[in-house]
């Protein structure tokens, strides 16, 4: 069995968009998505999580397009659309039936030309509440929601752009301007820093004769800054450790690891071992701690992809009453050097293969992850082609492979351990803590 | 002069597009089956749905069918657990298994060409399940504990404190799908074993399979693997659904969560079933209402006032009359002004007319998103199952868009006023009570009931949320309530609010 091969086309307007179509006529829909290369790794301390508030100022209205309205349209015309920041870049996509292909083409090239047009300090306010809303709403009222911050802070230094999320701090977003958005949008919403890719129901032709119509006038900018050397040791050094109580009612142990940078082959067989990990019910994690031994409610194990300097493998474990704590993170760390010393059968690595397998069939089954992909690897990679080579590099991953990726990255000085302990112990559960020493550094 | 062009492109001539067509047949046991051939999709979808729901179970043995639906790959008379699950994973196939209010359902996705021996083992799982005990402890364990986090979670203990607020407490609605502490704590392989069997009986059972199906004699297949399925002597019709709602008058009920960043809100009242003669009025009216990016709540609440992520509303549509409800988690400060919002949009749109512009807006996009819906096999099947589970004809996605089409602004006002009832809604908050109380009780919304539980999360009526939701439940006949609810700006976070199913029962 093989995945559909993904034709494309792959050309560069003379003001520096890349613009890829890929045809696909099975449904009468079409996706486009454009990549910016520009995300929170960019953001200068003082302006944490601007990068995502600007990401919402793009939906407030550009010089042809009222506040909303661009929402408005799409929906109108039977689409779905959404816009989502990530440390490496921010994208906004549309999914269309495909003769509206043309409004959402207009649609990105009004906003990419002419934003600061429409932009208001009332608008700004009420994205700036809005987002610190979304704040409150995924990390602060959330029980374990501040895992997320408190990983990337320990993994990364304070000097690198990886040390804090893409939500930022309250204080910074109180802080943005109308002067921020105005700079950043000169600086990084150019032509020559995004990726434009329409996949679906469409003539090739017809799509890169609208590209160049609709984006061609929009001028580049000649002097993108370039983005320091955000190399990083391939390992921590140290454990460090740190215990967070929280509003939570079972004990959760958080791993974080750096990894290798995304596009690293390393990562390939990283990959597949967290699906041996906990990738379902099957997985080892799963089989021993949730079904065996009965001492977590759940697992799991994965890694995020990230170009600059390294990527992050996490995972966690979530304590059954009345379990000793230290007992979840003995079992859990025993797997991960198991993996690291053993090398895994062939059995047991041909069903993780052919679950990766499945996967990448089921996820690029859809256009608006087709384009979302050859969007992702033109931008990080130069190399939209990768859409089509993946599934060959995690199948050819070795025995070998996985077990020196374990070996070199899933190890304790290389390793992050958060314990959220509950604020109020439940009452019918004894719930134990073995003495951690708190990291000073970041505990604050 | 930056060189974009200010005029708006006209769109092209839309393709012409038709809901896949699908074909019926019956086994040799009764056991309906529906085949939906779908060229170059190699990754089939296939679903059991049998007719068993939560919703039609003893109120002693809640979370019972939920609970077995999960059991059901946890041990066959041929293979453990762990055997099944290797066999599966050699297929590269996700099998799988969940009940909802209406049904349950249990189903495989696998590339094409290893459709057959895939069938097999779902055949096994649903004709032979052992429920093993250990097992069966250790599932009904985790559900204990997952009643433990649902507790500790704001906007799941808002989903379960306004159900059981809502609906009387003889209605099953009242509760989680997923069962109760107390329910739950009894359950044991023999009570699994007699909810799950309540649904065995292959003539009221119906088999969809949806896919690239070339080359594959999927009715010979099926009558192989489960054309020999019996029914069980245990298999009993669902009986007579209690939705009643004691609810007579507007209050308010707020559970002190002190501390909290947010408040959880939630409006609403008993709603309706799917199987209503409005259905197509009362989608485009919950569109507007709350359904769209742009409806009236979301612009409110979010574009106008910067209160919140994202403001909702709509039907839960069920079998019985699941709820309606309008919901947002809003900051602490805001708690009063966004009840009073929520009130007056509400009350608009039951006392004036809808604007013809923003009608319009909510027909195109629910008739002009309609083939978006359907790219998978997954998403065919589901709303294939919503056709078997609420029993509409097999015209009626064909239907679906001409008779949004004709929805006019009478009817959108006719829906609002019989369908939304605000002086029978309950208005629930999870959230700081200490910051906001004196505020509430000058607005005079209603009667308000505090609840300060500030005790152990171990104690008190420990109620949750089914986490696990199947298809059947999903979005019921494919295009139903309202819209997604599409959000500009997130992060790409672990948690997204977009994917909240208008019809699932609570996340």
């Amino acid at each position: 069995m093989s995945t559909p091969v993904v034709s494309f086309t792959d050309e560069r307007l003379p003001n520096g968009l890349r613009v890829i179509v890929a045809e696909d006529h099975l449904a009468p829909v079409v996706a486009v998505n454009i990549w910016y290369n520009v995300g929170s790794k960019h953001e200068v301390p003082g302006k944490t999580g601007f990068a995502h508030l600007f990401e919402h100022v793009m939906f407030q209205g550009s010089r042809n397009v009222g506040k909303a309205e661009h929402i408005a349209l799409i929906q109108a015309a039977g689409g779905t659309m959404n816009g989502t920041t990530w440390l490496d870049r921010t994208n906004y996509f549309e999914t269309v039936p495909s003769h509206q292909l043309e409004l959402a083409l207009w649609l990105e090239a009004d906003r990419m030309g002419t934003l600061l047009d429409a932009l208001s300090q009332e608008n700004l306010d009420n994205q700036r509440e809005v987002v610190k809303n979304e704040k409150r709403w995924s990390y602060d009222n959330r029980p374990y929601g501040s895992w997320n911050e408190k990983l990337q802070a320990h993994l990364f230094p304070p000097e690198h752009p990886y040390h804090h999320t893409t939500i930022g701090s309250m204080d910074d977003l109180n802080a943005a301007s109308l002067e921020d958005v105005r700079e950043f949008f000169r600086t990084w919403y150019a032509p020559n820093n995004a990726v434009l890719t329409v996949v679906g129901d469409v003539e090739p032709d017809k799509a890169r004769e609208w590209a160049r119509r609709y984006f061609g006038g929009i001028p580049a900018n000649p002097s993108l800054p370039p983005i320091g050397d955000l190399a990083l040791p391939a390992v921590l050094g140290k454990e460090r450790r740190e215990v967070v109580f929280d509003k939570v009612p079972l004990p959760r142990v958080y791993f974080g690891f750096r990894a290798p940078p995304f596009g690293d082959v390393r990562l390939d067989a990283l990959d597949v071992a967290s699906q041996i990990l906990a990738g379902g019910r099957g997985s080892r994690l799963h089989r021993r701690l949730v079904r065996d031994e009965r001492i977590a409610q759940d697992v799991a194990l994965f890694t995020l992809g990230f170009v600059g300097g390294a990527s992050v493998t996490a995972g966690w474990a979530t304590v059954r009453p009345g379990v000793d704590v230290g007992r979840v993170e003995a079992a859990f760390e025993e797997e991960l050097e198991r993996l690291g010393r053993k090398v895994v059968s062939e059995d047991e690595l041909a069903r993780a293969k052919a679950l990766v397998e499945a996967d990448e069939l089921g996820a690029l089954q859809r256009v608006e992850e087709r384009a979302d992909r050859l969007a992702m690897y033109a931008t990080l990679f130069d190399d939209p082609d990768l859409i089509n080579r993946m599934l060959g590099r995690y199948l050819a991953v070795t025995p070998e492979a996985i077990r020196d990726v374990a070996a070199t990255v899933l190890r304790r000085d290389n390793r992050v351990v958060l314990t959220y302990l509950p604020e109020i112990p439940p009452a019918d559960s004894a719930v134990v803590a073995e003495p951690v020493e708190i990291d000073e550094e970041v505990a604050a | 002069m930056t060189g974009v062009i200010a005029t708006r492109p006209v769109p092209g001539t839309p393709r012409p597009y038709d809901f896949p067509p699908f074909r019926r047949d019956v086994l040799s046991n009764g056991l309906r089956l529906i085949t939906v051939h779908l060229p170059g999709r190699p990754l089939v979808s296939a679903s059991l749905i049998l007719p068993n729901g939560a919703a039609d179970e003893a109120a002693d043995q809640a979370g019972a069918t939920v609970l077995a639906a999960r059991a059901l790959s946890e041990g066959t008379e041929r293979y453990d657990a762990i055997a099944l699950i290797e066999a599966s994973e050699r297929l590269g196939a996700t099998l799988h298994a969940e009940a909802g209010w209406n049904a349950t359902s249990a189903g495989v996705d696998v590339p094409a060409a290893r459709l057959a021996p895939a069938l097999e083992l779902l055949a096994e799982m649903v004709a032979r399940p052992t429920f093993p005990d250990a097992e069966v402890e250790r599932l009904r364990d985790e559900r204990l504990n997952d009643l433990l986090q649902a507790r500790a979670d704001p906007r799941r203990r808002a989903d379960e404190a306004f159900a059981e607020t809502v609906y009387a407490r003889e209605s099953p609605y009242h509760r989680p799908s997923g069962g109760t502490k107390e329910t739950v704590a009894r359950l044991d392989g023999r009570r699994l074993r007699a909810a799950y069997t309540r649904g065995v009986d292959p003539a009221r059972a119906t088999l969809i399979v949806a896919g690239d199906l070339s080359g594959l004699d999927v009715s010979a297949i099926a009558e192989d693997l489960f054309g020999s399925w019996a029914a069980d002597r245990g298999a009993r019709p669902p009986g007579r659904l209690v939705d009643r709602s004691d609810v007579a008058s507007r209050f308010v009920r707020v559970i002190h969560r002190p501390g909290s960043v947010q408040t959880e809100i939630r409006i609403g009242h008993r709603g309706v079933p799917r199987r209503i003669p409005d259905f197509h009025a009362v989608s485009v009216m919950a569109s507007i209402l709350g359904g769209l990016f742009n409806s009236r709540l979301n612009m409110k609440l979010r574009e106008e006032k910067g209160y919140t992520y994202g403001a909702h509303a709509g039907y839960d549509l069920r079998r019985g009359a699941g709820p309606f409800s309008a919901r947002a988690a809003v900051n602490t400060e805001a708690t009063v002004p966004a009840i009073a919002d929520f009130l007056s949009e509400i009350d608009r749109i039951r006392e004036r007319p809808v604007d013809e512009d923003e009608l319009r807006a909510a027909r195109d996009f629910l008739v002009g998103v309609f083939p978006l819906r359907f790219e998978t096999p997954g998403a065919v099947v589901g709303a294939l199952s919503g056709i078997v589970v609420h029993d509409l004809p097999d015209d009626e996605l064909a239907r679906y868009r001409p008779a949004i089409e004709a929805i006019t602004r009478r009817d959108v006002a006719m829906a609002a006023r019989a369908r939304i009832e605000p002086d029978r809604s309950a208005i629930v908050l999870v959230g700081d009570a200490d910051a906001f109380g004196r505020d509430l009780e000058a607005a005079g919304f209603g009667p308000i009931v505090v609840e300060r539980d500030e005790a152990p999360v171990t104690e008190g009526p420990a109620e949750g949320v089914d986490e696990e939701m199947g298809p059947v439940d999903d979005h019921g006949a494919g295009p139903a309530e309202g819209a997604e609810g599409p959000a500009d700006g997130r992060p790409d976070e672990p948690a997204d609010p977009n994917t909240r199913s208008e019809v699932d029962d609570g996340r």
